[in-house]
């Protein structure tokens, strides 16, 4: 991969080539010049996808919270007074929709809607004349109405900041957030492209930054009105897909004009991609790694509040190879096991705890920024979701939802829940809460009466 | 829509089969004798795929950096990913798209004269060349002649550029009329709106000039080249004979290359090579070095078959030799029976008795296999999936699968006979083990064996539940002749290409269509470059119905 270009003037190295060094060299960053933190830190929330459900057995914390003997978790230990771990939750909204175990744990987790009808994905029972097609997810996500709610008091660079590592295919398996019904989000993949749309602006001198910001508005402009004549040709249904494509354009003029209200940490991260696709199997963890990076950072310098990391998509193959002791297979294929079989067992204990080690990074990164009295995760609630609750039964019920830093105070963390059995819709209107853009219900009303009891 | 009604379900062949006989009443009708008012059925606006958009700015501007790469994976659909009912929009593509315009403008002005070939903006003005600039560019960009609004439009873009303080050279205006242009619909969509006078009823042709952009893109997956547009101009694609004319031309032209390849890519699931990884502790001769070369040995077999060959599925399925260079053809072993030196690719024979067209490949093989042996579900699949156009349920819900641990005493064959014998799974893999049984001489990377664990390979499975050839096959040779004969996979074959081919499932009221297509590859001996040239001459590709410009009572997601 090519690395990515630096510029002679970068003023400090945040994130580096190995975890050790990234925390202390915060604190060493120098503050940038003209750049200050304005008003109160802002709330932010985060998004954190991984697949194939977990090893249930062991998943939840002991009575004391004290992880760091914990199979999974370990790595989690420093953080657990921010954590709350919820038993119990279940997407009964996935069990009413259409769509198999798969589809509709990742279309639900955060619409709290069901799959809509449509011919596109082949589902269930699809013997040849006798086929079952889904369409996409069937509601606006939490993320993104949040987003939405609170484009409507700042405006951010970015109205949200979905990111993926190895997500790859654009199907109903592959999507958990979604603009509207119908309008999937797709995350930004590619390390390197993402580097240049959230820092670039940071580095470049503001004279040139005003001329790019100006030749596009003219550009734009003239886009736009070439979209509006383009439309008057068109029938009905073509007018509406063109509809949205124009509305993009319209947001992205909104946003061109944006000054980030960096803050004290905010920088232009160091990324130390080594040669070879970020899409090869064996670059998930380095590709991984880059976007908690500059997933933190774009929080740090406020480009935006709301964003997701997923991880692969559901029925995720990724091959752990590096992990010592997984046989070269995939997580999808590991997670089909019977209970019984040890060896895969282990494996799914070495994924899960692989992937708790991840959230500790990203963790540690956010706790390592401070602003004014809280840390960058205090001021954020980051969401561990994932669309099924085990892989080899496909539950969608008892999903392993955590929640880490308390969103300003929000959530009282340190704690965990046992919901018996309360829908996961009740969870997604505690972050709306949370969130301060209250809803009484989200998604589907009947599983989603009010928010999650016991969270603040 | 007749009678309102808009059913889109993908189609099976078996169901095609059946409901031909509401039209016509299965008469052979051939496209001259069907009214045009049948199997009109409309593809929804569509974009460009990445990859059309990367041949499209090479064939346009000569950039060949391939600069979509980095948009947003399409929504894959029906085995494809150029459908146009699922291709949607986002916020991250329309951003994306800004700033591949404006890398693609910016290494587009390195070469200015090559952009304004006959006007010089010293001589004839800036002004003078910035219009002819936008006339002449902007009629390959949008594939048709510009309005006069829209010249005005682009002409108001340059001017700001060349009149802005900090910007302010001939170059600057080019290049911001170049981005535009690059983010205008009229480049990243492809209307086709039709004529306004219907030819009867409801129906539409469409103009010349939206008739070669279809051909263009169906044949090459990018615009129309120098003759397309003369023609189009001279408003010469009109009939049947000038269509099927032009599309033959294009069929003899390099640029088919990208659509045998876009297509086979897809087809035969190449994207899934790339993922493949093996357990070298079982192969040793398996290397990650050996997927590109796999997946060139299809990719340079199918295309020779079809634009140099003799251009049928049978060779497709059935042929005695393939293409390699001498990494490959070592790795193969004796099944090459010519000696191959270098790192180039050639033609090479194959051994008859062990090896048939792209199906026993290396890289198809070691695909549709497990890291550490073969897997007869996934090669039964893949030719029920992909040649016979079966859709197989996912395994149900609640059910454990486990595939077999190795087991030094006995084949593969025999574990998987076991598990196939189990009631649960029975059902579904009856139709599935029987077929990847046949596949047992290649082992999971697609080398050959004669025997595994110090016992004989069982070669043999029967075939159940097809149209049309059903029966007891012994090894993947006898399979693929069977294969390249039923009309089942014949018909397959031909639905593939017109789901590739028009951007859209196979509906109900396509049945006249497909079966002009299905009748003209019988009788071309199922060549496939016919087949294509059939795809320019349906109803289906020939006309639409008027543009609704109010919603359609019935309509919806699609």
């Amino acid at each position: 991969m090519k690395r990515i270009k630096r510029r002679a003037m970068l003023k400090g190295t945040l994130f580096g080539g190995t975890v050790a060094i990234g925390l202390p060299m915060l604190d060493a960053m120098l503050p940038r010049t003209g750049a200050a933190q304005t008003g109160a830190a802002p709330k932010r929330i985060v998004f954190w996808f991984t697949a194939n459900g977990t090893r249930q057995d062991i998943w939840s914390p002991p009575g004391n919270m004290d992880l760091s003997g914990h199979p999974l978790h370990a790595a989690m230990a420093p953080f657990s007074n921010k954590l709350i771990f919820l038993d119990g939750v279940d997407q009964d909204v996935a069990y009413d929709s259409i769509g198999d175990g798969h589809q509709t744990g990742m279309a639900c987790v955060l619409t709290n809607a069901e799959i809509l009808p449509g011919t596109l994905f082949c589902e269930g029972n699809c013997d040849a004349g006798n086929e079952q097609y889904v369409g996409w997810g069937g509601g606006q996500s939490v993320d993104q109405y949040i987003a939405d709610e609170i484009a409507k008091d700042v405006i951010t660079k970015f109205k949200s900041l979905e990111l993926g590592v190895q997500v790859r295919s654009s199907t109903v398996w592959s999507r958990m957030s979604y603009s509207a019904p119908d309008q999937p989000v797709p995350p930004r993949e590619d390390p390197n492209e993402n580097f240049t749309d959230l820092f670039s602006d940071i580095e470049s001198d503001p004279f040139a930054l005003q001329l790019i910001q100006r030749r596009r508005k003219s550009v734009l402009d003239a886009v736009m009105e070439d979209h509006a004549a383009f439309q008057n040709r068109l029938g009905y249904d073509d007018k509406q897909k063109l509809d949205k494509h124009l509305q993009s354009i319209r947001d992205l003029e909104n946003r061109l004009n944006v000054t980030t209200n960096f803050g004290e940490a905010c920088g232009q991260p160091e990324l130390n991609l080594p040669g070879g696709s970020y899409e090869q199997n064996d670059m998930y963890p380095v590709t991984g790694k880059a976007q908690m990076d500059m997933l933190v950072m774009a929080l740090a310098c406020d480009l935006t509040r709301v964003a997701s990391l997923q991880w692969s998509r559901s029925v995720s193959g990724v091959r752990f190879n590096w992990v010592p002791q997984i046989l070269d297979e995939g997580h999808h294929g590991l997670s089909h096991y019977d209970d019984g079989n040890g060896s895969a067992r282990a494996d799914l204990l070495e994924i899960n705890k692989w992937y708790s080690e991840q959230f500790a990074y990203l963790l540690g990164l956010m706790d390592g920024i401070q602003e004014g009295d809280n840390t960058l995760l205090d001021n954020t609630v980051v969401v561990w979701v994932n669309e099924l609750g085990k892989g080899n039964s496909h539950t969608r019920r008892d999903i392993p939802f955590i929640l880490a830093g308390g969103c300003q105070g929000y959530f009282n963390t340190g704690q965990h829940i046992d919901s018996a059995g309360e829908p996961h819709g009740k969870l997604l209107v505690s972050l709306t809460h949370a969130m301060d853009k209250p809803v009484n219900t989200f998604g589907v009303p009947q599983y989603s009466q009010g928010p999650l009891s016991g969270l603040t | 829509m007749p009678q309102g009604i808009k059913v889109c379900v993908l189609v099976s062949v078996t169901f095609l089969l059946s409901c031909n006989g509401a039209i016509g009443g299965g008469e052979r009708a051939a496209n001259d004798g069907v009214a045009k008012s049948l199997c009109v059925v409309d593809t929804p606006i569509r974009r460009l795929t990445r990859f059309e958009y990367n041949r499209t700015v090479r064939d346009l501007l000569g950039d060949t950096s391939n600069p979509a790469d980095v948009l947003p994976p399409e929504e894959e659909v029906a085995g494809f990913n150029n459908q146009a009912a699922a291709l949607t929009s986002s916020d991250l593509l329309i951003e994306q798209y800004m700033k591949v315009a404006e890398d693609v403008s910016a290494r587009a002005v390195g070469n200015i004269a090559a952009l304004v070939p006959d006007c010089n903006p010293t001589l004839d003005g800036e002004d003078t060349c910035g219009l002819s600039f936008i006339e002449d560019f902007g009629k390959r960009a949008f594939r048709r002649p510009l309005s006069q609004s829209e010249r005005d439009r682009f002409k108001s873009v340059f001017d700001w550029a060349v009149n802005d303080a900090d910007l302010g050279r001939f170059e600057d205006g080019i290049q911001v009329v170049l981005e535009a242009m690059l983010q205008s619909p009229s480049f990243l969509y492809r209307p086709e709106l039709g004529e306004e006078t219907p030819v009867e009823g409801d129906v539409v042709p469409f103009t010349s000039w939206e008739m070669a952009t279809k051909l263009s893109y169906m044949l090459w997956n990018s615009m129309p080249d120098a003759e397309l547009f003369a023609v189009a101009e001279a408003d010469e694609l009109r009939t049947k004979e000038q269509i099927a004319a032009q599309a033959t031309r294009m069929l003899e032209d390099e640029k088919a290359r990208d659509l045998i390849r876009n297509f086979h890519t897809q087809w035969l699931l190449l994207t899934h090579l790339d993922s493949v990884s093996k357990d070298t502790g079982v192969y040793p001769a398996y290397d990650d070095a050996l997927r590109p070369l796999w997946k060139e040995e299809i990719q340079t077999f199918v295309e020779h078959v079809i634009l140099e060959g003799d251009g049928s599925l049978r060779t497709l399925l059935t042929a005695d030799y393939s293409f390699m260079n001498e990494e490959l053809a070592s790795f193969y072993g004796t099944d090459v029976l010519d000696s191959v030196t270098g790192p180039e690719f050639r033609q090479v024979q194959l051994d008859p008795d062990s090896r048939a067209g792209f199906l026993t490949s290396a890289g198809l093989m070691a695909t549709h296999a497990n890291a550490n042996q073969s897997s007869p579900v996934f090669r039964g699949k893949f030719v029920r999936e992909q040649l016979m156009c079966n859709t197989l349920p996912p395994p149900p819900a609640d059910l454990v699968i486990e595939p077999p641990e190795l087991d030094p005493n006995k084949t593969t064959k025999e574990q998987f006979e076991e598990i196939g014998a189990n009631p649960a799974c029975a059902g579904c893999h009856t139709l599935m083990n029987p077929i990847g049984f046949i596949f047992e001489h290649y082992d999971g990377v697609g080398q050959w064996r004669d025997q595994q664990n110090g016992k004989d390979i069982d070669a043999t499975g029967e075939v159940v539940q097809t149209d049309d050839i059903d029966g007891i096959y012994d090894g993947a040779v006898e399979l693929a002749d069977a294969l390249a004969g039923s009309t089942q996979v014949q018909e397959c074959v031909s639905s593939q290409w017109f789901r590739f081919a028009y951007n859209r499932t196979v509906t109900q009221e396509d049945s006249c269509s497909v079966e002009q297509l299905n009748d003209v590859f019988r009788s071309s001996g199922f060549n496939i470059k016919g087949l294509l040239v059939t795809l320019t001459q349906t109803n289906a590709f020939l006309y639409r119905r008027a543009v609704e410009l109010e919603p359609n009572a019935t309509g919806g997601a699609q």
